[in-house]
């Protein structure tokens, strides 16, 4: 993707695009300060799905530039990175990779608008939830905000934005889009990505959205005190005063699963785009 | 660069002459203390020393506009986090549901200026170091170049789309475009007509600026050579070592079971 001039110019774009429209752009804040409904948190989704890894790239600048504009740069900024990345990135190999709740089509909302709602929202849902898990996990281990606390709160943020915003903004724009020749799969050399319509891929889009769930609903449970764990973290079990020792664990685990299985998961979308 | 979005503070004190690099590593020299310790006594230290680091490198007008934000986060983090935590040593508050020990308040105070220290160390870096530094500084690190290029390129881009995203706004406004309906859904959906026009004025130009860099002979796969190489003068050098000795006390001090509960 590096190699290719426009890729590195849409990556760019991307970046600049949601840092300056998530500064401003407060729907409706929860929390002064730590955390709103950002309008903004549609487009590593959209973006995603059209531009492939340079909207994986560009969330991850972008929010890293928000960051330094709105006095937030710090140890935390690496959470928001890696976790803007995936937000991406899941949205790029999750299009048309999950088997009968795929609609096959374009992201265009015009044809079987019903089947291709269903996958964005799925999508939507897996995106956000992989995010929130990421970020969460980092803050807990910084020991800046608990696990289940952050992860609830930037998952429903995440999810209520990408998925309310995402089908208008992708209905209007995305034929625009195609026309100016901009869809990743017209911009890339096909050298240039993974594509693969076999039954792998399949598995790794499930086990993408599989595990960025099971992180979250997981990681809350234990937070929360369900199954045998104790509600709070005492003292002595807090792993070098950061996080707590078993959401640093399951925080491993899910990270590197969700690594593997979005690898295995290669992109589909330019199959679509061929068909 | 002297755009009102940025936070970056011309002058010339002792920060804003160090390598982007180095002053990286001294704020890895607090953000590490910060984080080994865990009694408020000792995380104050960092944070005393990034305040100090912020206003000698003329960040007070920075610090302004975000105390907002700082002070939010600093009592988000105190309320939240006794009750994540086992109560114990002496009661302090003990009224029906709410229950809060002395550990406990100083343990969610010790994570509150932990999150302080991030914050104004991260702003004290932002207001020392210009966008190109910052960008020079990740080269520096070895950082290939093609990123770099796209972080300094989305750095200069971002203060052109957020004017643009503004006067979108107040025009979509002006023709009476709701941004405060009651119902959350509707509020969100009210974003459609703001969002399109931003997004479509950011993509128009992608083509023409790609064939623009590839005239002028933009290659990613050569190696580069650049007019102003990153220099690393003693004064870099001393503020390395002074971090890293920051770095190995705190880890040392910390693992034996000081500043720790």
């Amino acid at each position: 993707m590096w190699r290719d001039t426009r890729m590195i110019m849409l990556t760019a774009v991307v970046a600049a695009v949601y840092a300056a429209v998530l500064i401003p752009f407060n729907a409706i804040v929860i929390i002064p300060g730590l955390t709103s409904v950002r309008p903004a948190n549609v487009f590593p989704v959209i973006f995603g799905i059209m531009f492939g890894p340079a909207a994986a790239w560009g969330s991850a600048i972008g929010n890293l530039i928000s960051d330094i504009f709105s006095g937030q740069f710090g140890a935390g900024s690496l959470g928001g990175f890696v976790g803007n990345f995936a937000f991406g990135f899941v949205s790029y190999r999750l299009w048309g990779n999950l088997g009968a709740l795929s609609s096959g089509e374009e992201p265009d909302f015009r044809g079987n608008s019903g089947r291709q709602l269903v996958e964005y929202v799925i999508i939507a849902v897996v995106g956000s939830t992989a995010c929130a898990a990421i970020i969460a996990w980092w803050l807990d281990i910084l020991g800046l905000f608990p696990f289940s606390v952050f992860a609830t709160i930037v998952t429903i943020n995440n999810t209520l934005a990408s998925a309310v915003l995402g089908p208008p903004l992708l209905y209007l724009v995305y034929p625009r889009i195609k026309e100016m020749g901009l869809l990743y799969p017209d911009v890339l050399r096909s050298e240039d990505y993974d594509t693969s319509a076999g039954a792998r891929s399949t598995l790794g889009g499930y086990g993408v959205a599989a595990t960025a769930i099971l992180w979250v609903v997981i990681g809350v449970a234990i937070g929360v005190g369900v199954e045998g764990f104790g509600f709070f973290v005492s003292m002595g079990s807090v792993f070098n005063q950061g996080g707590s020792t078993i959401q640093m664990a399951l925080g491993a685990v899910g990270f590197l699963s969700l690594f593997a299985f979005s690898f295995l998961a290669r992109e589909r979308f330019s199959q679509i785009r061929r068909n | 660069m002297s755009d009102s979005t940025s936070l970056y503070v011309d002058g010339d004190s002792l920060l804003h002459r160090l390598d982007p690099r180095s002053k990286l590593a001294l704020s890895l020299a607090l953000f590490v203390p910060a984080y080994v310790f865990g009694r408020p006594e000792y995380i104050a230290i960092p944070l005393v020393v990034a305040f100090a680091g912020l206003l000698a490198g003329g960040g007070w007008r920075n610090l302004k506009r975000i105390w907002f934000i700082l002070v939010a986060l600093f009592v988000v983090g105190l309320v939240l986090w006794p009750n994540f935590v086992e109560p114990s040593g002496p009661t302090l508050v003990d009224a029906g549901p709410i229950l809060l020990t002395l550990d406990q308040l100083l343990f969610a105070l010790g994570r509150s200026l932990r999150i302080a220290t991030f914050v104004v160390t991260g702003l004290a870096y932002i207001s020392t170091t210009a966008n190109e530094e910052l960008v020079r500084g990740m080269r520096g690190l070895g950082i290939p170049y093609a990123f770099c290029f796209a972080v300094g390129t989305a750095l200069r881009l971002f203060p052109t789309f957020l004017g643009a995203a503004g006067t979108v706004r107040q025009a979509q406004e002006a023709r009476g475009l709701d941004l405060s309906a009651s119902n959350p859904i509707e509020r969100i959906r009210n974003f459609v007509p703001l969002l399109i026009p931003v997004f479509m004025t950011a993509f128009r130009n992608v083509e023409t600026q790609s064939m623009a860099l590839e005239a002028r002979g933009f290659d990613t796969r050569r190696e580069r050579t650049f007019y102003r190489e990153s220099a690393f003068a003693v004064r870099d050098w001393a503020a390395v070592a002074l971090a890293v000795a920051v770095v190995v006390g705190a880890v040392a001090l910390s693992s034996t079971g000081v500043g720790t509960f």
